[in-house]
Formats: structure tokens, C-alpha cells, sequence
């Protein structure tokens, strides 16, 4: 397989937009990966787009309004992972010398969607949906045994909201600029116990896109490009295999195959983006992904590695909670942050020298399983 | 009257002493599985046995919502319930006023109305506090 270059990102701006469309959120993003680039229109070869609600051809709507046509273009849908779907399908496309250069986007209009305002449920068939499990209800649960198990305090959640908001007050790009404190973040309106409002991802309008590249094509348009070093998507087990639900086997085993492929371990990471939907979910991740051992979570929290400024920043961006989550457009955001620390562009949030990131999506919630879907892509320049 | 259908055919039976969950179990290698499985999951096997789940069980974790659901006004509470056959159900959690949840203490099942859709009403299980159950 060949190496694959990050060689373009792109965002929209992220907040409540119900006068865009679909494709206007889209070509925001696509235009200003494909200007990052250096490249034009006509040099893509091939296009996938991620889309959850009311999905149908959003790559060509998106992509006709930027001047990309005739080519082949594949529609994805992951829940929150489909974003990383989309870039690991043109990443596949790029390694194993099917095309060698294409662009991945993400994109969703949430305040305009269905459930707008509403608490995110899984499949309308699902059967632990339809009894009443929401994505907050879910992480509510698990919330309630990181405080069993783990120690957790209420306050644990809070500060991980109180982090990731003012981070996003370092990113133009944020959804919400604004500080809050650790009682502000409790005192909000409740909405599954013990995950109160400021814990939960807003709903967000949004795109992003990266452009991707052979090393070959990469090298004319810089001398120095950010390689992606691992690429790994998993579905998730039989929920039934797992005694525990703090731990997560899908998130292990998912970042211990791209740790393999990118030839890496977690201490040599420099920054991380990862799905942070709900404040507690943070404190499990650093755990999945090898930040620290099982329930040290809290500990490596409370011990401020994981602010900007610290040891191992986590969602810079401001996160899902901030940054906001347009779900889609995730799984290619953290992509295009990620480039952006390495390449020293992120501004007042860049981590010194940064040299390897990890940009981490989960998602889906389906009856019997452990989760949908994670997908794991390691950076590095 | 509202006609009474189920939320999942075969999932449960109602009984004077309350009902049971009913799953299904792998002749071959002993999987249980709730909701019922087609074929084992675990060694592929297809020869299958409908078990009925114990009543009581122990909460493994809950929480009360203060946002609607698809089918629940708030507040409702859910959970998942560790029964003994070593199945975990997500169910929907009765309340009960002088008895407030709490990790490990004692689960039992309910047959009941669910919510209404126009002339039927959806019917399946819930669990609830055992009173004076543990811990």
C-alpha cells in the first residue's frame, strides 16, 4: 500500500444556521480544503460524503456548487463514525493506487433535521430506543458506573465541559465562545441524571472536507505533507461479551490495530480529537485510547494533561461540546484539526511542536451491541 | 377497550405472578440471549431453547430523564438489570416514591402498558424496585 498525505482541510463555520442548506454548509467546507490545497476543482478524481439525516446523492449536491462532476462519487452513513467512514473509504482508495487524489466530506444540517431540539434516538425499530435509550441516556448510564467504579465526580464531568468550552473560546471556528465555570456547567437544566445541558453536544450545522493525496502528488504542493500513519474503521461486538460497560473492547481494539499500522504507542502522541458527545464520555475515551490505564481516567483529568497547554491536549478544537456536532462532518473535522497542529496553523490552541495527533469518531447506538462504529486515524508530519 | 399488542412478539408472557421475560439459550454451547436470538451468536450453532429469565435481578446502573423520549414523558427512568441466566436487559425503570434507585439493589419485573398509538396500546416489560429487596 502506498503512503497517503492529508494535503487540504476545510471547515465551515459550526452554529445554528437553519437558513443554509445542505449543500451551501458543504461547499463552504469543500472550497476552502480545495484552496488549502493549491489544487482546482478538476483535479479531484473521487469523492465521498457523509450524511446522516435525510441523506440522498449529498456528494454531487454538495460538490456540483464547488465544480466537481463526472466522477466517482460514494455516499456514506455511520452515525457519528461517518465521517471518519468517509475519509477511511478515500484513504483506501488512495493506498491501494485506485486514484491518487480525492476529497472526503462531511456535512449536516441538524437544526433544520427532525430532531432538532430533540434528545438524538437510535433506529426507530430499534428496541432499546423505542424503550426510551438516548444517546444522553446511554452515556447518563455510563456516567453512573464511572461514579461506582471509577470515582467520578460530578465535578469530573463538569470540568471536561469547562475545558473543552474554553478551548473553544480559543477557535474562531467554535459554535460557542464562552467561558463557563464548574457550578454554571451543574446548575444547568437537567437532561438525563446526571448529565445536565453544558454537558451535551449542542445541535450543530456544519461541514468539513479534507483533500487527500498520493505522497507523489502531495510533494509538488509542499516539501514537508502530513501523513495519515493509520487508518482503522470497526463495527461493534455483541454487547453480551462485555461485563463492564466502562470499558470499551470496540475502542481498544480499534486504536491498538492503528497504533500497529502507524508504528506508534500513546505516549507518543502530541494532541488528540475525539468524540466527546457528553462530558463523562471524555474521561472513558482517555482510557480506550491508551491516554492512561483502565479507570485512571479521572486522574489524568484532574491532573490538567489534557487542557491546551498540557501534556496530551484533548479536542483543542473545543470538541463536540464547544466546536459543536454537526455528526456527519465530525469524524472529518477532527482530521482537518489534527492537520492543523502539525502543520503549526491552529492558532492561540496549537500544541507546541506538534508531530503525531489521533482523531478519534464513535458512533451509533444499536440494541445488542456495544456501540455502531469507531474509526481511528493517526496523523504525523 | 384499546387492543393490547406487544413490543416484540415472544419477548415476554404475562402470568399471576407477574410475568417473565423469555429468552432464548444454545443447546450447544449455552449462550443465553434476551431478545432471542435466530442463531447462536457466540458458536454459530442453530439448535436453540426458549428459557424464561428469573424475575429479579440486580440494577447495574439507571438514569431519569427530564427530556421526552420517543415514547416517554418526563420524568422516566431506565436502566439495565443483571438477571442471574447472566443477561443484562435495558428496560424502562418504574418510580416508586419512597424507594430511590440505587446501583446493585433488588429488580423485578413488570408486564405492563407502555404507551398508547391511536386504538392500541403498546404492551411490554418494565422492572422495579423490590420492596424491602437489597442491598
Amino acid at each position: 500500500m502506498r503512503e497517503v498525505a492529508v494535503i487540504g482541510v476545510g471547515q465551515s463555520q459550526f452554529g445554528k444556521f437553519p437558513e443554509k442548506t445542505v449543500s451551501e454548509l458543504g461547499r463552504e467546507a469543500a472550497q476552502a480544503a480545495i484552496k488549502d490545497a493549491g489544487i482546482t476543482p478538476k483535479d479531484i478524481q473521487v469523492a465521498y460524503t457523509s450524511r446522516l439525516i435525510d441523506a440522498m446523492v449529498t456528494s454531487q449536491t454538495v460538490l456540483k456548487e464547488v465544480g466537481i462532476t463526472d466522477i466517482e462519487m460514494v455516499n456514506v452513513e455511520n452515525a457519528c463514525s461517518g465521517g471518519s467512514t468517509a475519509v477511511r473509504g478515500l484513504w483506501k482508495d488512495i493506498a491501494n493506487d485506485v486514484y491518487d487524489i480525492g476529497i472526503a466530506v462531511g456535512v449536516e444540517s441538524m437544526t433544520t433535521s427532525p430532531i432538532a431540539g430533540k434528545l438524538i434516538p437510535p433506529d426507530k425499530d430499534d428496541l432499546e430506543g423505542q424503550l426510551g435509550l438516548t444517546m444522553p441516556a446511554l452515556f447518563a448510564l455510563l456516567a453512573r458506573r464511572q461514579m461506582d467504579e471509577h470515582g467520578a465526580r460530578l465535578e469530573d464531568f463538569a470540568q471536561v465541559s469547562v475545558k473543552n468550552h474554553h478551548h473553544g473560546c480559543l477557535n474562531p471556528q467554535a459554535q460557542y465562545k464562552r467561558e463557563f465555570t464548574i457550578e454554571e456547567v451543574l446548575n444547568s437544566r437537567m437532561i438525563c441524571e446526571p448529565v445536565t445541558l453544558l454537558q451535551c453536544c449542542p445541535n450543530t450545522d456544519g461541514a468539513a472536507a479534507v483533500v487527500l493525496s498520493s505522497m507523489n502528488v502531495a510533494r509538488k504542493h509542499t516539501a514537508n505533507p502530513v501523513k495519515v500513519i493509520g487508518s482503522v474503521l470497526l463495527s461493534g461486538g455483541y454487547a453480551y461479551l462485555r461485563d463492564d460497560i466502562t470499558l470499551s473492547p470496540l475502542g481498544s481494539k480499534t486504536v491498538r490495530m492503528a497504533y500497529e499500522m502507524a508504528g506508534v504507542g500513546p505516549e507518543d502522541l502530541d494532541v488528540v480529537e475525539l468524540h466527546d458527545a457528553f462530558a463523562p464520555e471524555e474521561i472513558l475515551r482517555y482510557e480506550d485510547l491508551g491516554l492512561c490505564r483502565p479507570g485512571e481516567g479521572v486522574e489524568l483529568l484532574r491532573s490538567g494533561a489534557t487542557e491546551v497547554g498540557g501534556r496530551i491536549p484533548v479536542n483543542p478544537s473545543g470538541g463536540l461540546l464547544a466546536l459543536g456536532h454537526p455528526l456527519s462532518a465530525s469524524g472529518v473535522r477532527v482530521i482537518a484539526e489534527i492537520t492543523l497542529h502539525l502543520r503549526g496553523q491552529a492558532g492561540e490552541r496549537q500544541t507546541p511542536d506538534a508531530k503525531v495527533g489521533l482523531a478519534h469518531m464513535l458512533g451509533g447506538s444499536v440494541a445488542g451491541l456495544e456501540a455502531g462504529a469507531c474509526g481511528i486515524h493517526i496523523l504525523a508530519r | 377497550m384499546a387492543e393490547k399488542v406487544p413490543i416484540r412478539e415472544g419477548a415476554f408472557i404475562e402470568g399471576p405472578d407477574g410475568g417473565r421475560l423469555l429468552a432464548n439459550k444454545c443447546k450447544f454451547c449455552g449462550q443465553v440471549f434476551f431478545p432471542k436470538a435466530s442463531t447462536c451468536m457466540a458458536c454459530y450453532h442453530d439448535q436453540m431453547e426458549e428459557v424464561l429469565l428469573s424475575r429479579r435481578g440486580k440494577l447495574y446502573t439507571y438514569t431519569v430523564g427530564h427530556m421526552p423520549s420517543s415514547h416517554f414523558m418526563p420524568p422516566y427512568a431506565v436502566g439495565y438489570v443483571d438477571l442471574p441466566e447472566g443477561v443484562r436487559v435495558f428496560a424502562p425503570l418504574k418510580m416508586l416514591e419512597d424507594t430511590p434507585f440505587k446501583t446493585g439493589m433488588d429488580m423485578e419485573v413488570v408486564i405492563e402498558g407502555l404507551w398508547r398509538e391511536g386504538d392500541t396500546e403498546v404492551w411490554g416489560y418494565k422492572f422495579m424496585p423490590v420492596k424491602g429487596g437489597g442491598p
